[in-house]
């Protein structure tokens, strides 16, 4: 039975003309109580009504980092020809300045089977004005889009995670965006995942000794869980970008390289359970480096072993994989991603 | 236009120019320059200054992992304790004052390398076995001989310990290394004995080694300032004489001396306040654009400023500074006591809690555009903020007098609440034309929930990457002691000294202060 927009967000029903009297509403109904904050506009593409309960509580908590205007579609085939169905709520939360109360104001709709092409309609009728647009596209992305939607985003959040056949996407992806690409930046959460491995490793090698170590890197190890292996397949692409390695072949669980001397480096990749990645171990001759989530601890630990004996260990901040947590990280991150773009183009040949 | 390929091929990445000292995981990962391995030396390691900030200031650092991994901190002080102690009774400090909840396995690892010096400021011996030390932890712990030694004393120990730390040659940076000072204001108390400390500071460091911190400009509002009028094309066309009226520059706080009676007694809220803080604040509102964002490219202009300070002689002082001390009276329902019957304070003292200024930088951006600033004790409010007022639009379309119509003003929040508000007239709805000043309001704390690092976090973290943009250089500092020092000669030494006006405390000070803004047609701006 197709289900209606209050099955799907507790949020409160609105025809679509008059979403806006009906937010202003809202804020006069609060007036004086609370602040009404937005510094982007926050569209999420919800590829299963199903997942709309929960969208919702991930926007309620973005908004705690992020002032921002959501707008949540949900797309549910099982609706035919019905109108698209709307409705509106606010997120509240006690400012960390102090005791003002600061709010968000979400849009929710729902669309029937047929409602993919309306997606761009809908968007541009409800954005906050001037202001930057962050659309994060959950699953996969359509064999077919709207060129337009693509001009308007600032900001396109996806999951190569969640991607069946990631050179099959990345293609889409590169087509879809192409006439965009001055403006979007493109933002992987598969990426932002090994965000904090990321840091510990250069944090590693800000240090001048280790940094002199670099050169005899020879292999690599990545320990990823289950299902994980895109997310240790872009730190691979990673080390590769940032040291020009150039991709050779894949076996089994061993990726190779070239380094720029033309010398073989092997990544391995294990699974095993755990973190998404579980750490990375770098062999450089005798000395070793490796970053490692362990159990129990919110951090990273780094351990670092030099030629001569002499061994470090360090702390690093260890991040959390939540899916709140990967999109704070990405939203609080500017720039365009080059590096990531390099990381991605490292791997594909070897995908 | 042909725009660049969105993904990149493999060969489009960027070989870093020196690539044998360049770590290419830096990349996309920090817009900042991480510093270096190295120790941070604390004297006065015992001191409020260390457990209250700079402790906790370290350690969220190391939280949000921008501390380099290989960093040790050496506290130097007279009282025995041994390490393990020290580190206990930070780690209950800590978590005490950190802005961030302090966890333990991090703070356990952190802690791990916190030591603890005993000496004499003045004593060899301990300069003999610091150095000792210090390259023990050089060989342990990887800090490669880079050195920031943080003055938290008072200024009369600085030139036994920086006589000290030159006898050892701990002044010394290692091959491809560094060595740099952090020195706490007062940086003197006029400008002989400035200049004199800088002196004493210059034999031992180079000024690029040398970072006199005011914690006012690792506020977040204040390195605003910059961002606010250099990347908004639409402040700086209107930035100068012809379209501002005038700046106020107000720092009120409700609080007396609390406990600092002998340390306020001998200095007063002109040297205390004026002299450095408030003086940044006006540098950075009127200065003109850098050439680039480099230390002293920004601090050339900042200093240019100070020098176009028109000096404030003899007459002239009584003319355009006031100066006022705290009566008994109220603080929010409560009955609080006159400044000299505070603690440790001379009963006849003609200290002042309350300084109002007008100031006149003769330079052609500024030119006949007054700056009033005003900075008291035992005021209402609590409160830091420039505001830029703007010339009034021509009276003649609304059938108002100039008067009538209010100015445009735009006001940057220093603390607390920081953020920036424009006030602009708009009409009221209704079928007559009435206009009301209206306000555009921009909050940090409610736009942005992450919360902003202390003061005292980007300072280090500045320090630690040699970045000495938001520290005072010498000739900053000695201008604007030639500046005070003027007053203060009014003040004290002249025969016909200005008055000292008393003011009930919870009043906005002395009547005398409106008096000096409201004879140029001005009035105070409501905090």
């Amino acid at each position: 039975m197709p289900q209606s927009i209050t099955d799907l967000t507790q949020g409160m029903p609105v025809e679509i003309g008059k979403i806006d009297r009906e937010l202003k509403r809202l804020w006069q109904e609060g007036e004086g109580a609370a602040t009404r904050a937005s510094l982007i506009n926050f569209a999420v593409f919800c590829e299963s009504s199903d997942k709309m309960h929960e969208m919702t509580d991930v926007i309620a908590e973005i908004t705690k980092d992020h002032a921002c205007r959501a707008i949540l579609i949900g797309m549910d085939p099982t609706i035919e020809h019905a109108p698209v169905q709307a409705c509106i709520t606010a997120h509240c939360h006690l400012s960390k300045a102090g005791q003002k109360q600061v709010c968000c104001e979400q849009i929710t709709f729902l669309l029937g089977k047929d409602g993919l092409p309306m997606i761009p309609n809908i968007v541009f009728s409800h954005l906050d004005s001037d202001l930057p647009l962050v659309l994060w596209w959950r699953g996969e992305f359509p064999a077919e889009s709207e060129e337009q939607l693509w001009t308007w985003v600032d900001r396109l959040i996806y999951d190569s995670q969640m991607w069946t056949h990631v050179p099959g996407q990345v293609e889409l992806l590169r087509t879809a965006i192409e006439p965009a690409s001055p403006r979007i930046t493109l933002c992987d959460l598969n990426w932002t995942r090994s965000l904090y491995i990321r840091q510990a490793v250069a944090q590693i090698f800000d240090h001048p000794e280790y940094l002199g170590e670099l050169p005899a890197l020879s292999s690599v190890e990545i320990t990823h869980a289950p299902g994980m292996r895109s997310t240790a397949m872009l730190l691979a692409g990673w080390l590769a970008a940032q040291l020009q390695w150039h991709p050779h072949t894949s076996i089994g669980v061993n990726v190779y390289f070239h380094d720029r001397t033309g010398k073989l480096v092997t990544v391995t990749l294990k699974e095993q359970p755990g973190a998404p990645i579980g750490g990375i171990r770098l062999l450089a001759g005798k000395a070793s480096m490796t970053v490692a989530h362990h159990e129990g601890s919110g951090f990273l630990h780094a351990d670092i072993v030099l030629p001569d004996g002499r061994e470090s260990h360090y702390l690093m901040p260890g991040g959390k994989e939540d899916i709140v947590s990967l999109l704070n990280d990405e939203l609080m991150s500017g720039g365009k991603h080059k590096v990531y773009l390099r990381a991605l183009a490292a791997v594909v040949p070897v995908l | 236009m042909i725009n660049p390929p969105i993904f990149p091929t493999l060969n489009a990445a960027v070989t870093p120019k020196n690539s044998e000292q360049t770590n290419p995981f830096r990349e996309g990962l920090s817009s900042r320059p991480m510093p270096q391995p190295c120790t941070v030396v604390i004297f006065g390691a015992t001191g409020d200054l260390t457990k209250r900030k700079l402790i906790p200031a370290l350690y969220n650092l190391a939280a949000d992992g921008d501390l380099p991994s290989a960093l040790t901190v050496v506290g130097f002080a007279r009282r025995d304790k041994s390490d393990e102690v020290f580190r206990t009774e930070l780690g209950d400090d800590t978590k005490k004052f950190s802005r961030s909840t302090v966890q333990d396995e991090l703070w356990q690892s952190f802690a791990s390398r916190i030591f603890y010096h005993r000496s004499e400021f003045g004593d060899p011996e301990g300069y003999k076995s610091l150095a000792k030390r210090l390259d023990e932890i050089d060989a342990q712990y990887g800090t490669r001989g880079n050195r920031l030694f943080y003055l938290s004393v008072a200024p009369s120990e600085f030139e036994g310990i920086l006589k000290n730390l030159k006898d050892f040659k701990l002044n010394e940076s290692p091959s491809g290394g560094w060595t740099r000072v952090i020195v706490e204001k007062p940086f003197g108390y006029d400008l002989a004995t400035a200049t004199e400390l800088n002196s004493v500071v210059a034999a031992t460091f180079a000024e690029k080694d040398t970072f006199r911190i005011d914690h006012f400009l690792g506020k977040e509002t204040a390195q605003n300032i910059m961002v606010l009028r250099f990347a908004n094309g639409i402040f700086e066309p209107l930035w100068n004489h012809k379209y501002i009226d005038h700046v106020q520059i107000t720092a009120s706080e409700p609080l007396g001396v609390e406990g600092r009676g002998p340390y306020y007694d001998h200095s007063g809220a002109l040297r205390d306040m004026v002299q450095n803080h408030l003086l940044q604040l006006l540098c950075l509102t009127a200065m003109e654009p850098p050439t680039d964002l480099s230390a002293d490219s920004v601090r050339d202009e900042k200093v240019k400023v100070v020098r176009s300070i028109r000096p404030l002689k003899g007459a002239d002082v009584a003319t355009n500074v006031v100066r006022g001390q705290y009566a008994a009276g109220a603080i929010n329902g409560k009955n609080v006591i006159a400044y000299r019957e505070e603690d440790r304070v001379n009963p006849q003292s003609d200290t002042e809690t309350f300084v109002a200024l007008k100031v006149n930088v003769d330079n052609w951006r500024w030119a006949d555009i007054p700056f009033y600033v005003r900075v008291g004790k035992r005021l209402p409010k609590g409160g830091t903020e420039i505001a830029v007022q703007f010339r009034a639009a021509p009276p003649v379309l609304f059938n108002k007098s100039a008067n009538e119509v209010g100015a445009n003003v735009l006001v940057i929040r220093i603390q607390p609440d920081e953020g920036i508000s424009l006030r602009m007239q708009a009409k009221i709805p209704g079928t007559a034309l009435r206009i009301e000043p209206v306000k555009m309001d921009f909050h940090y704390g409610t736009s942005f929930g992450k919360a902003s690092p202390e003061a005292y976090e980007r300072l280090l973290l500045d320090a630690m990457s040699g970045d000495a943009t938001l520290f005072a250089r010498r000739d900053e500092v000695e201008q604007a002691w030639k500046f005070i020092d003027e007053i203060e000669h009014a003040w004290h030494e002249s025969d016909t000294p200005p008055s000292l006006y008393p003011y009930p405390s919870g009043s906005w000070g002395p009547k005398e202060a409106d008096d000096l803004i409201e004879r140029d047609g001005r009035a105070w701006r409501r905090l």
